[in-house]
């Protein structure tokens, strides 16, 4: 897709690459909704999306699913795949809301322990796929039911755990500085996973691992300890992003997060992150999460129906996908037009 | 033995389920609740099937819930409006194939990636359809069991998926194309080098999983009087882990049906099971859990010692 | 360029699907058109799921109501009952500027939270069905006290079973908020009745009628003895009747619970289903609209003891506006109504 030919520098390759033609997309969308779904009030106030509020919202909304794609882009470009992490997120936040309602820990030790769970939890994940040699799908499809079903088994399914401290719930609800204050967290989150796959020779081996597994090992790098860690960072952040959640609705219960990896994945993939690994850039997830974000909420203040925002974010990951196949597709049927086929042709000279 | 060690201890484990469940709760096996659990799963066996062979040739497809809701609602509007059972069935399995054929042109054809399309078509198909019907309820009434008695009713059923199991199996043994899946999902370039053309063969599949569904999804809905609509998110899970349990490698390759068989007939059990041994019913996703890490652990760790 | 036709294609397709007219979200202000300077009251109501027979039955009383008042009036809800999405939609209500909000909460908590920004920004907040905190919201139209409706149903399954035997409850899922406190408050009506013995932990059906069919198979399988069966989401009666029907048990194992009337008719008159517990759902959605109009134009306010809609007289207790008993619906009254 993007490395392949001989314009992969300069301008013309930015323009071409998946992740511009996402933010294209992505503002598209915004001016559409932006033209469609703002009014003015009887006050005379701006409403609807265009609004401050409606803005601040589309961002706290996505930061939960946000924290999950950022994490499951390394765990992607390793050609792995995550399907716990929405099990994960309910679980911590249940653990969460236990010690701290049951067993009356302070809320920050509570926290940590959340935490702590979380990275446990991922790291469940990490033995199973790197030392015994597992398949991630079927891993986390099974760690994607366990970590769902203690959550369910330790509330019984029915505890709620609620009434949480206002210092706590600031961190959902609130504003710092005038931004929702989950977004400082999120965008400390954001830099460091950015810096880690692309910056850090650590995180660059993650798509060398994904392209080629043997190919890294032969190098020298120690593949399993890598690939372990990102699945180890997928739990902790799973389990943050539960926090968040838990701040922001005020509430823990055993369903939080039912439905996260399929959206996570969804962002991903969109933002052009290769299923098969070795291919994808942290920012494309982020825009690729901004993109579905905005198409959602958009169509709400547009007063469409709900059920439109899945069918169209169906269709939009089909035709990201199939984007980057056509021309591949178009020009093989165009050569194969093009060859007569008696007259044989000289092998390609490497 | 050895060559078939996964599906023998699937069908240990099965068997040991049985065994226990016949000491501890033996009023499991009442034969009219029995039979009533068994049809209920019968569909989701013939899905077993048809994602078995998608497993084999190394991709997966999450959409089958939704394409058997939409079948299913489909087939049962036709039913409300009185039209034959007998074009019925055949236009449940053939909207079933367009559909499949739908996720297979994605893939074989344009070469996307079936767990990203199939997750596109999951969610597409499911919206559309809660879209149209806002939940209410299709009465399929005078069809229900087919017409026929709810004894031969449930027996056809079952019947017709223990058929379609055995067809399969054997298909997959013996049939060319059925070969030709596993040629595929152990490794589809040489399959092409050595003449098959891997992506008919995955094509087939996905419209053969879609069919299968079409056909689960009728015989799921003259179940009842009344079907509901709401597209069941779950089902994707259930069929996908029967098969996993049962032995298919998601890796390509190796697995077959008997196991698929054995798997299903474990994680059904659960549920029950719970309720006859008065085990509180919110212990059941961890067992599932459970249950799905345990059989592919066991696979783990056969590869390790055989690697060395 | 093959990359700019995919481009326009998405553009075009959202274009598209934008400008068609939508007859879901009903009598919803045209987007784009210029709005009249406050004069039309926005209502925005909100159900615990938009494809549930129960809320789209209420929402046809709501719209009833929403026509007569000259109200633009909002109905959307998550698509599946999501815990997260009822705070996301009320929090995009706010941003969009409606007059008042309605809500039946899945999670009263979370939903709470919520709500009190709506207030803050003077948004005018009720609940209906299933209500939140009471500094959420203004009133509650309230069709039974989650107490009442346990009442009702663990009464009438006394009255079947004669006062003693064994019975299961069919629930939603493990989760479901309503669900779990009407059992709380069955367990505690149980104390009235010492020889009624609830035989099991709630079976979850998670809102699916053949996983209810499939509970109450196992159920009444497990426990032979097992005299009634309790569905109390609307999904688990029909579900639950099926069972008994193919069970060959009618009339060994009563079936009732909380449903719709259509969903249930056939199985009354065949006395699968002995009765089901519910109320007007229209008049609940109708008195609803009227209730939160009135409080945005303060014709109704805190304090007040009584509501006045046309010729009917609500009584508020505290601050609940009482819509009236539940309904049992059998065979001598269910075909009167319609829903």
């Amino acid at each position: 897709m993007a490395a392949s030919n001989s314009k992969s520098t300069g301008w013309k390759a930015v323009l071409r690459s998946h992740e511009f033609i996402l933010f294209a997309v992505l503002v598209a969308e915004w001016v559409l909704f932006y033209a469609l779904g703002t009014h003015r009030n009887a006050r005379g106030m701006t409403v609807g999306f265009g609004s401050l509020d409606a803005q601040y919202n589309i961002l706290r909304h996505s930061v939960e699913i946000g924290l999950l794609a950022l994490v499951m882009t390394p765990v992607i470009l390793t050609g792995g795949i995550d399907l716990s992490v929405g099990s994960v997120l309910g679980f911590s936040a249940i653990v969460f809301g236990k010690l701290w309602q049951d067993a009356h820990w302070p809320i920050a030790a509570a926290a940590l322990a959340a935490l702590v769970t979380g990275a446990a939890a991922g790291g469940l994940n990490a033995f199973l796929i790197t030392w015994l040699r597992l398949p991630p799908l079927i891993v986390t499809l099974g760690t994607y039911s366990l970590f769902r079903g203690f959550a369910e088994a330790l509330t019984r399914g029915a505890d709620i755990f609620t009434g949480f401290p206002a210092s706590f719930t600031f961190i959902g609800q609130e504003r710092i500085l005038g931004v929702p204050a989950q977004l400082p967290i999120f965008a400390l989150v954001a830099v460091a996973v950015w810096l880690l796959v692309h910056r850090t020779t650590f995180g660059r081996s993650f798509r060398a691992i994904g392209f080629a597994p043997e190919g890294t090992r032969y190098a020298g790098i120690p593949v399993e300890r890598r690939v372990a860690l990102a699945y180890i960072l997928s739990g902790l952040v799973s389990a943050l992003a539960g926090l968040i959640y838990t701040a922001r609705l005020n509430q823990a219960t055993a369903d939080a997060g039912t439905g996260y990896e399929l959206a996570a994945i969804t962002a991903v993939v969109l933002g052009g992150t290769s299923i098969f690994g070795g291919i994808g850039t942290v920012h494309g997830t982020l825009l690729g999460v901004a993109a579905v974000a905005v198409l959602s909420e958009g169509l709400f203040y547009a007063d469409q129906p709900r059920e439109l925002g899945g069918m169209l974010t169906g269709v939009l990951l089909i035709v990201a996908l199939g984007a980057s196949v056509v021309p591949k597709v178009l020009s093989k049927w165009r050569s194969s037009r093009q060859t007569a086929p008696s007259t044989p042709q000289p092998p390609a000279s490497t | 033995m050895k060559q078939h060690f996964r599906e023998w201890s699937v069908a240990g484990a099965l068997g040991a389920m049985l065994v226990a469940l016949a000491i501890f709760a033996p009023r499991f096996y009442e034969a009219q609740p029995l039979l009533s659990r068994l049809t209920d799963d019968a569909p989701t066996l013939i899905i077993a099937c048809g994602m078995a062979s998608i497993i084999i040739c190394r991709q997966i497809d999450i959409s089958v819930g939704s394409m058997f809701a939409v079948c299913g609602v489909c087939s049962a509007l036709l039913l409300e409006h009185h039209w034959p059972i007998a074009a019925v069935i055949p236009i449940s399995i053939a909207l079933g194939a367009v559909l499949g054929a739908f996720n297979g042109w994605l893939v074989a054809g344009l070469g996307l990636p079936s767990i990203v399309v199939t997750l596109a078509t999951m969610v597409t198909w499911k919206e559309a359809l809660r879209w149209m019907r806002q939940g209410v309820l299709v009465n399929v009434g005078s069809a229900q069991w087919f017409g026929l008695s709810q004894i031969h009713g449930q027996l056809t059923i079952i019947a017709t998926s223990l058929v379609i199991l055995v067809i399969s199996a054997l298909a997959m043994r013996h049939l060319a194309m059925g070969r030709f899946v596993y040629a595929v999902g152990a490794d589809a370039e040489a399959a092409r080098l050595a003449g098959l053309r891997p992506r008919l063969v995955t094509f087939l599949m996905f419209v053969r999983l879609g069919a299968l569904t079409g056909l689960a999804a009728i015989l799921n809905a003259v179940q009842a009087a009344t079907l509901q609509p709401n597209p069941d998110s779950g089902l994707e899970l259930k069929v996908i882990a029967a098969v996993v349990v049962g032995g298919v490698a998601i890796s390509g390759g190796r697995g077959n049906l008997w196991g698929v068989f054995c798997g299903l007939l474990l994680l059904a059990c659960i549920t029950p099971a719970l309720v006859y041994l008065g085990i509180p019913p919110y212990w059941g996703k961890a067992i599932q859990g459970a249950i799905i890490l345990l059989a592919v652990v066991a696979d783990g760790v056969r590869n390790r010692k055989t690697r060395t | 360029m093959k990359r700019s036709l995919s481009l326009l294609l998405a553009l075009g397709l959202a274009f598209g699907a934008c400008s068609k007219s939508d007859n879901n979200a009903p009598a919803s202000s045209s987007a784009g058109a210029a709005p009249a300077a406050g004069k039309k009251i926005t209502i925005a109501m909100l159900p615990k799921s938009k494809g549930n027979a129960y809320f789209i039955s209420c929402s046809d009383g709501a719209k009833k109501a929403a026509d007569e008042l000259g109200v633009d009036l909002l109905f959307d809800g998550p698509t599946q009952t999501d815990p997260g999405m009822q705070n996301q939609i009320v929090e995009g209500w706010i941003a969009k500027g409606v007059d008042a909000i309605a809500v039946a909460a899945e999670n009263k908590d979370a939903l709470s939270t919520a709500l009190r920004k709506a207030q803050a920004q003077g948004i005018k907040v009720i609940s209906y069905d299933a209500d939140v905190l009471p500094d959420a919201r203004t009133f509650f139209v309230n069709q039974a006290t989650p107490e009442g409706i346990a009442n009702a149903l663990t009464d009438e399954a006394a009255k079947l079973m004669n006062n003693e035997g064994e019975f299961a409850i069919i629930t939603a899922s493990l989760t479901a908020a309503n669900q779990n406190e009407w059992i709380k408050y069955i367990k505690q009506r149980l104390a009235k009745y010492p020889n009624l013995k609830l035989v099991a932990d709630p079976l979850p059906s998670n809102d699916k009628q053949d996983e209810a069919q499939q509970q109450a198979t196992t159920i009444m399988s497990a426990h032979p003895d097992l005299k009634l069966i309790m569905a109390i989401c609307t999904p688990g009666v029909p579900g639950a009747a099926e069972a008994v029907k193919q069970a060959g048990k009618v009339g060994k194992v009563h079936v009732i619970g909380l449903g719709l009337p259509n969903e249930n008719k056939d199985y009354v008159h065949q006395g699968v289903t002995d009765a089901v517990i519910l109320w007007d759902t229209g008049k609940l959605g109708y008195l609803t609209i009227e209730a939160a109009d009135a409080l945005v134009k303060g014709t109704l306010k805190p304090g007040d003891k009584e509501f006045k809609v046309g010729d009917t007289v609500y009584k508020i207790d505290g601050d609940n506006i009482l819509l009236g008993e539940p309904t049992v619906f059998d065979k001598s009254n269910i075909d009167k109504y319609n829903f």
